[in-house]
């Protein structure tokens, strides 16, 4: 394997919208580096910054100052490099499971087979080669972000962007799908930015847990995670419930007095 | 996975077989409604309110629409409106889709061409006749332009639609998919369209038969419309009857396969 690869800097961005009366920061000046291969979660209350955040990296959104780079390179479009993994699926209604993950394969100009191949290996990492030839409609909401995942990563971004990916989903099947990223994401190594609005969803998942604060957006605490895969949140005196308390504490204040 | 689970799947059967017992109750509503219809006419005939002349009974009816198929107008008439409605509205549905795609996705041309095909669409297709027919003559030129003018507008304004409501959401998971813009054109952002298309194709062939017939009361030797202004100078409602009872079924039946053959091709959009 060549040099790891996927390693994103965040160099003093900061956003602005045109809103209905005078500009709005979205984000304030923010620094942020996602280490290669790493899994970090962003979590924070809603209309903190967090999807204006990913926005940027996916490429969607231009900082009004500061720079982002890919591996040194400025991130200014969308790329094949920056996977986006969306809560509301974005998965093709026309097209059936399997063609939904041959679409990411297109670029690489492979023949019929060996694409067909490769999403079919593609679904049967996460477990649906039974669904292949069913429609999205056809599929339960877990089904269609397992088709999602399989889809992005077949095509090997080097960072994937990760929405509130399981937001839309009951919590059941939210700690399959926790089982089921973890075991992908070990086996290709993609640089994993997972926006989330759950905190032991982040503390489950994540290397690195950024708390943001809003009104203006800005990224207000840090924590490195060392503990082993898999976690569990229930084991007496683990550091991970002190984190979670903690955690809790700096997204409570805001909601508390806006009453 | 809810899709395999036994008791879903037993909804998902009585569902279907709800829908069935709704689709055979509304034909047999149509049935009843057609009935009631038929009987009310024949009361009318029998009872010799009216003059046959000024309303016809339905067997007077019948009987026009047998001879017509009889004597080999009906045949004529029907390959004829049919061809100038099938030509009018392949020419018409193409150029409507093509500048449909063209003003939904590139911003100048909407900005030079959208609103003046704006401000055509209320103009009705009647109104063109006159016009087509000093530049085409009486021929099939202005028929086929008549047509394919309403059908145009008609196709060109829900393409349109359908092009510029294309959900952000599909451009931004095909772009950060790494695809080229022609792929993302084709397999993207037509197929997300395609359900809007198929609503103004299915208009366009409403349209397309609505000016056959203002086509065709102007200036035509043969067709439904000529045989319609035909039966006018002679007086023969009961014709004119039968080749509107005519002209209704044909219109509802290629409805009907269009409306199939959309749901066949755009078998993802629900109801």
């Amino acid at each position: 394997m060549e040099t790891k690869q996927g390693h994103v800097h965040v160099d003093n961005v900061e956003i602005r919208f045109q809103g209905r009366d005078g500009p709005v920061t979205a984000l304030a000046p923010t620094t942020l580096e996602l280490a290669p291969q790493t899994f970090t979660a962003l979590i924070g209350p809603s209309g903190c910054g967090k999807s204006t955040l990913m926005n940027a990296i996916g490429g969607f959104v231009t900082p009004s100052s500061g720079r982002i780079t890919l591996d040194g390179a400025v991130i200014d479009k969308p790329s094949e490099q920056v996977g986006v993994i969306f809560q509301q699926y974005a998965l093709f209604p026309w097209f059936s499971a399997l063609d939904n993950v041959r679409f990411g394969l297109k670029r690489f100009g492979l023949s019929k087979r060996e694409e067909v191949d490769r999403a079919r290996a593609a679904l049967d990492e996460v477990g649906l080669s039974a669904h292949a030839d069913k429609f999205p409609q056809a599929l339960s909401g877990g089904m269609k972000q397992r088709v999602a995942i399989a889809r992005t990563f077949a095509f090997g971004p080097k960072v994937l962007l990760m929405d509130e990916p399981f937001g839309a989903l009951d919590a059941q099947t939210r700690l399959v799908m926790h089982d089921l990223l973890m075991r992908v994401w070990q086996k290709h190594k993609a640089t994993v930015l997972f926006v989330t609005h759950d905190v032991d969803e982040a503390l489950l998942l994540a290397d690195d847990v950024h708390v943001m604060s809003s009104a203006p957006g800005r990224l207000i605490r840090h924590y490195a995670l060392a503990q082993p895969r898999p976690r569990a949140l229930n084991r007496a005196g683990s550091d991970l419930l002190d984190i979670r308390e903690d955690i809790l504490g700096l997204l409570r204040p805001a909601d508390a007095t806006a009453l | 996975m809810a899709v395999t689970e036994p008791s879903t799947q037993r909804s998902v059967v009585a569902r279907s077989f709800q829908a069935g017992l709704n689709a055979g109750g509304s034909a047999a509503r149509s049935l009843l409604s057609f009935a009631f219809i038929l009987a009310l006419w024949a009361g009318v005939g029998a009872a010799q309110m009216v003059p046959e002349a000024i309303f016809p009974a339905p067997w007077s009816v019948l009987s026009a629409g047998i001879e017509l198929a009889q004597n080999g107008t009906l045949a004529k008439d029907l390959s004829v409106s049919l061809s100038r409605a099938a030509i009018g509205f392949a020419i018409g549905a193409s150029l409507g889709i093509v500048v449909g795609l063209l003003t939904g996705r590139i911003a100048v041309v909407r900005m030079l061409i959208g609103p003046f095909l704006n401000l055509l669409r209320p103009i009705p297709a009647i109104a063109l006749v006159p016009v087509a027919i000093v530049w085409f003559g009486i021929g099939e030129g202005s028929k086929y332009f008549v047509i394919s003018y309403t059908v145009f507008l008609a196709v060109w304004f829900n393409t349109h639609a359908g092009m510029e409501y294309v959900p952000d959401i599909y451009l931004r998971a095909a772009r950060s998919l790494g695809v080229s813009r022609l792929r993302e054109f084709m397999s993207v952002i037509v197929p997300a369209a395609a359900p809007y298309i198929f609503a103004g194709l299915r208009l366009g062939v409403a349209l397309a038969f609505l000016s056959l017939v203002a086509a065709e009361l102007s200036g035509a030797s043969s067709g439904i419309g000529y045989r319609l202004q035909e039966a006018r100078q002679y007086i023969r409602t009961d014709r004119m009857f039968a080749l509107l009872i005519i002209l209704g079924l044909l219109g509802a039946g290629v409805d009907l396969i269009v409306h199939r053959i959309g749901q066949k091709l755009v078998h993802w959009q629900q109801g």
